[in-house]
């Protein structure tokens, strides 16, 4: 995106950090999201991601640094922020005493809405998030995890907010479930801002606009899927489905081109077949000369051939990796000092 | 005051919906009736110097720590196990207000329950207008008194169960602390019944002193409020210590998760 047709700012962090004890939650982190953006927030458990999201919708405050979330100054004014944000909490807690209607009158009530505003706008998310007529007159309690999750997320949509922070949403939905929430940011994508976290990767890759991969409280990526691609492996990938050798088939692969790395090894359901991904820096005609040399031995059946780009996954785990190795390097030099001591 | 409001409406509505509230209410309310009944019959036998209809007044302050526990245990340690206190602090809304909503809730239902067991004197004096004269449940004063106390009294108890609600995530435990708490307090009253609290010098040390003796000796203040002598500084004592337990319960949730 040029710096033009760059969106104005809705979430601005500049140098953020967050100490629980001795533990680094977060150590120094800064990035900005625009107006009507979705943004994926990646990274392992204990990364900083839910902190960074309880920060920046008042619930706690950081140590130091500076955070502007719809133009609010989160260190000067932290509760104003509520006003002006949905925010849906990791695990989407929810009393199980209320049917729906209620809760959602009840939260909007809390949330400065009244009379027939709050009639309308309760209207209003329970048809964006599907919960109309017989759901919503149900008990929580005896609702089903999907449906509880529309629940939150038709709560954090109750004020019309500019900035939706959505903690794992779709955290133990099935597909089915889960590709509704995707369907219902993909309705409101431009209106309102979305800034989620998550594990599962295809998710994020499928409704994001950008991503932000943390790791050790840092940010070690960020961008639009294409640059994250450019940048961890700018190499032109192709995926082989075979049955064979595996030390065969990367022995063929290597005398062809030396350069080819194997970056992804895994089993093709009970059938015994193989999917691997190699990537080379000699391009696409190099790749295709390698699987005609492979369909022809007699050795190895290849199934698949296809020229790829490289998924969140492979990403995600080349990201985190090199903050991986560092922290543990850091780790071992502080017990040998104390060794040392 | 309209968020104090709305959290005092959901929590009234909490209350009534707990079968455990109407349970303890039902015991609560059938064993105060039963000792009432035995008390008023055999009133003439005893060496009981107060107005009998004070005898509903201590059988509530000493049933309070069975009662107290079922109405305040929800109150914060519900919302901590289901973590539904972490999505009341994503509105903008402050957790002073909060304490104060759930504890006036829990407080309000306290009077609720007194006013149904002032009921009984109440039907008895309807359908036995001479009994009740005679046993003095026509004077107005003993009525006013008697409810001043029970709620002076009532909101620190409550706000002595809210404090123990908001330091665990289990119900039980906050209900056994409440107990525990309310029990030790009503103890330290109990035992010093009757002691006289010496007020010679007006120094900040004397009136410190007084002032907690005064909290401990509170039922001694019974004796004033039962024939309607209102003793302002018993109302001011309790008012503190219900504030001072608010107090920390604020201070607790914020520290919990902010």
């Amino acid at each position: 995106m040029s710096a033009e047709n760059k969106p104005l700012p809705i979430i601005e962090v500049l140098n953020l950090r967050k100490k629980y004890g001795n533990i680094k939650a977060l150590n120094g982190i800064s990035f900005s999201i625009g107006k009507g953006e979705i943004v994926g927030f990646l990274g392992p458990n204990g990364a900083g991601k839910s902190t960074t999201l309880k920060i920046l919708s008042g619930l706690i405050p950081a140590d130091s640094g500076e955070a502007k979330v719809c133009d609010v100054d989160l260190a000067e004014e932290e509760g104003e922020v509520r006003n002006h944000i949905g925010y849906l909490a990791e695990n989407n807690p929810l009393p199980e005493d209320l049917r729906v209607i209620e809760y959602l009158k009840f939260r909007g009530l809390l949330k400065g809405l009244q009379g027939s505003r709050l009639r309308e706008r309760t209207k209003v998310v329970l048809e964006i998030c599907d919960l109309e007529r017989k759901i919503s007159e149900r008990k929580i309690g005896n609702l089903s995890k999907g449906f509880r999750q529309r629940v939150g997320i038709a709560d954090s949509l109750l004020t019309e907010p500019r900035l939706v922070i959505l903690d794992e949403p779709t955290i133990g939905l099935d597909p089915q479930q889960s590709a509704i929430t995707r369907k219902m940011m993909e309705r409101l994508r431009g209106e309102v801002s979305f800034l989620l976290s998550s594990h599962i990767l295809s998710e994020v890759e499928a409704c994001c606009d950008r991503m932000i991969i943390l790791s050790h409280g840092q940010i070690v990526a960020e961008g639009t899927l294409f640059d994250l691609q450019e940048r961890f492996v700018n190499k032109t990938v192709f995926e082989i489905v075979a049955l064979g050798n595996k030390i065969n088939l990367q022995k063929k692969v290597r005398n062809i081109d030396s350069s080819c790395e194997l970056l992804l090894d895994d089993p093709v359901e009970t059938t015994g077949k193989r999917r691997y991904i190699f990537a080379t820096k000699n391009g696409e005609s190099v790749a295709e000369r390698i699987v005609k040399v492979l369909v022809e031995d007699a050795k190895l059946r290849i199934f698949e051939f296809q020229i790829t780009r490289p998924d969140l996954e492979t990403i995600f785990l080349r990201a985190t990796k090199e903050n991986w190795d560092k922290s543990d390097q850091e780790q071992r030099n502080k017990i040998k000092k104390g060794h040392r001591k | 005051m309209r968020q104090y409001c709305i959290i005092l409406k959901y929590e009234l509505f909490s209350l009534f919906i707990s079968p455990a509230t109407y349970v303890a209410t039902f015991y609560f309310l059938s064993l105060l009736a039963i000792g009432f009944r035995f008390f008023i019959e055999s009133f003439v036998y005893t060496d009981w110097i107060l107005p009998p209809l004070s005898s509903l007044t201590v059988g509530l302050i000493f049933g309070a720590p069975a009662l107290i526990p079922f109405i305040t245990m929800r109150s914060f340690a519900e919302e901590r196990r289901l973590g539904t206190l972490e999505t009341l602090f994503s509105t903008p809304i402050s957790n002073v207000i909060i304490v104060i909503g759930k504890w006036s809730a829990s407080y309000l239902f306290f009077i609720l329950i007194s006013i149904m067991s002032f009921g009984f004197p109440l039907i008895m004096t309807i359908l036995f207008p001479e009994q009740g004269q005679n046993l003095g449940f026509n004077q107005r004063e003993h009525w006013i008194g008697n409810a001043l106390f029970l709620s002076i009294f009532g909101a620190s108890f409550t706000s002595i169960g809210v404090f123990a609600s908001s330091l665990t995530k289990n119900q039980m435990v906050a209900g056994m602390l409440t107990f525990t708490l309310l029990t030790l307090y009503i103890s330290f009253m109990a035992f010093s019944f009757g002691k006289n609290t010496d007020k010679s010098e007006n120094n900040l040390g004397n009136i410190l002193y007084h002032s907690f003796n005064s909290i401990i000796n509170g039922l001694n203040k019974l004796e004033h409020f039962s024939v309607g002598l209102i003793d302002i500084s018993t109302i001011l004592h309790q008012l503190a210590l219900t504030l001072f337990f608010l107090a920390i319960t604020s201070i607790q949730i914020n520290r919990i998760y902010r």
